[in-house]
């Protein structure tokens, strides 16, 4: 079996799935193995024609904020969000050939890739005089907005042992001026410039850092949600628009209300890990005000407002195997978190992962990520529990997130 | 000569009266064939095909062809009966930037309020000469066997006895 961290050989994986595409696996093992870039590649990056690193929420993996390219596409169109890394941690290499960006592993070219198309917004200043990639950013087909860019569960160090939002911010103040709580009726400006690219988003996407505060806990954070929201709203002529957000595990009250006062159409809340004691030690903030099973039976609640195929649920992939507590063998954590994300999936709510990056400000950051074996196994499970509960994803998927190969595979599902 | 700079190609695609037909199949090997109305050529050589519906079959079948290295077809034909069958493997899907933007602004100017999904890049691999009238002699020459009797029966000589009192 191959074991944590282990080098492996990408063919062996391909001829390993074949029914897994290549591009797919290639991706994950990108992911997995971050990227460097060469100067080379950095000389064609373009601020005009390329989205360039800017107003990331999370760090990178080599510590570093400079101008690269804020993420690669291939050829089929799935994004690799990945990180840059250090070329010592043996990531895959971004260099050219024949001009083209193209990826490169011990020397050989493996396949080509483009940098993200820039925005025509990037580049343009609100009224106020603020850059607007500042504030929004976006994917090749998604606009991102982070609406606040804090989160409180550090306030009393119970962040989460992978998440490094905050140390961000930190940095993203002094070295990008980037704000914590832009103003809605800003963002909205910025969303109305976009929305004048013909054919360039399908879907607006909100998230922020939890927010304990208001009479109920996370009243407020909703509060935020809605006014820019509403302030989008007024963008578009039908009610309900697509649009997502990442957003804390609300109570039914608190998913009625954002439903029903907004555009919103579907929703995403977090738990990380799809088990409760590591649950417990790697979210120590979501435990303390929520708790594993509350945060669970609040995602299946969410399905009788926004529907089937419109909720799920994020794994941070990798940490289940970090050391002290995590699963001992990859096998074990394969069947103990596919048997949880049935039980969800049965409840019409699908879970989908990104691959760890084991991030330096991160309290877990000197850990290795999985093997490719064990996240192409898991892209399969979780792919296959869509096909046996007939759940649609098409919310999240390589259009509109990029960031889950499990939803790359569900491309060709029917329905 | 690469493939698409046969003549034939050309001809057939700047004639605005061409029939064009993208084939595909499923994973199944179900066949699947849809009108292209957009197909063309771009400057590398590579057939465009604008696929309007993120769902749609041959969108699909299009992805499973590009992730596992199948074959599509396309199928040329124009009013005067010219025809061609082109085999290729479908190599880039483009679904951002200004490629997209504008093909999805010509797609809307054409149809009104309509949408893109995906902007196919599709590399021919292999063209069949599917002209009637050029086959018909192709396979008369080299398969005398395929012909049927009648066509070949000497009507002026069977008419004149027939006429004989």
């Amino acid at each position: 079996m191959t074991q944590r961290g282990e080098v492996e050989h990408l063919n062996d994986i391909v001829a390993k799935y074949p029914e897994v595409p290549q591009l797919i696996i290639l991706k994950t093992d990108v992911q997995r193995r971050g990227v460097f870039y060469t100067d080379s590649a950095l000389s064609v990056l373009d601020e005009k024609k390329h989205s360039i690193t800017g107003t990331h929420i999370f760090g990178t993996r080599d510590g570093k904020i400079a101008p690269r390219p804020e993420s690669l596409l291939l050829r089929d169109g799935t994004s690799i969000i990945t990180t840059p890394t250090a070329i010592e941690d043996n990531p895959y290499v971004v260099d050219l050939l024949y001009g083209q960006p193209y990826l490169f592993d011990g020397g050989e070219p493996i396949e080509e890739v483009d940098y993200w198309p820039a925005p025509a917004f990037y580049g343009k200043l609100t009224r106020s005089g603020i850059p607007m990639q500042k504030i929004v950013s976006a994917r090749p087909q998604r606009l991102v907005i982070n609406p606040h860019r804090y989160c409180t569960f550090w306030n009393n160090s119970n962040g989460c042992t992978f998440c490094d939002i905050v140390a961000q911010i930190k940095k993203g103040k002094k070295d990008l001026q980037i704000q914590v709580r832009p103003k809605a009726d800003e963002i909205a400006e910025i969303v109305a410039e976009a929305l004048n690219e013909p054919g360039r988003y399908s879907a607006v996407f909100l998230t922020s850092g939890s927010v304990i505060n208001g009479t109920e806990p996370f009243d407020e954070e909703i509060d935020i949600y809605i006014e820019v929201f509403q302030e989008l709203g007024k963008l578009f002529r039908t009610k309900k628009f697509p649009s997502q957000i990442i957003g804390t595990a609300y109570s039914e009250a608190q998913l009625e209300r954002l439903y029903r006062q907004t555009g919103l159409m579907s929703y995403t809340a977090d738990i990380e890990v799809l088990n409760e004691d590591l649950f417990n030690i790697h979210c120590p903030g979501k435990a303390e005000w929520i708790g594993y099973k509350e945060w669970k039976r609040r995602l299946v609640n969410a399905v009788d407002i926004f529907g089937r195929g419109f909720v799920n649920t994020g794994l941070v992939a990798g940490i289940e195997l970090t050391t002290p507590h995590g699963f001992k063998t990859e096998d074990e954590a394969l069947s103990r978190t596919l048997e949880e994300a049935e039980d969800l999936a049965s409840q019409g709510v699908s879970t989908v992962y990104i691959v760890w990056s084991p991030r330096p400000d991160t309290v877990i950051g000197n850990q290795k990520n999985a093997s490719l074996d064990y996240y192409i196994r898991l892209a399969k499970g979780l792919h296959e529990l869509r096909v046996t509960y007939k759940l649609p994803i098409m919310f999240d998927d390589y259009r509109h997130c990029g960031n889950h190969p499990d939803t790359d595979l569900s491309r060709l599902l029917p329905f | 000569m690469p493939l698409t700079l046969q003549p034939i190609i050309r001809l057939l695609l700047d004639d605005t009266g061409t029939t064009r037909i993208v084939a595909t199949t499923s994973e199944d090997g179900s066949p699947y064939a849809v009108i292209s109305p957009f197909l063309h050529l771009n400057h590398d050589g590579f057939f465009v095909h604008l696929e309007l519906l993120e769902t749609s079959i041959t969108n699909r079948n299009l992805l499973r062809n590009l992730w596992f290295d199948r074959k599509a077809a396309i199928n040329l034909t124009g009013k005067d009966g010219r025809s061609v069958l082109v085999k290729g493997v479908p190599v880039k899907a483009i679904i951002s930037g200004p490629i997209f933007s504008e093909y999805y602004t010509k797609v809307r100017q054409a149809f009104g309020d309509a949408d893109l999904s995906t902007v196919w890049l599709i590399k021919p691999v292999e063209i069949v000469n599917e002209t009637y009238a050029e086959r018909k002699i192709e396979e008369e020459t080299q398969y005398p066997f395929s012909v049927h009797l009648d066509r070949l029966v000497n009507r002026k000589k069977s008419t004149q006895k027939k006429d004989r009192p």
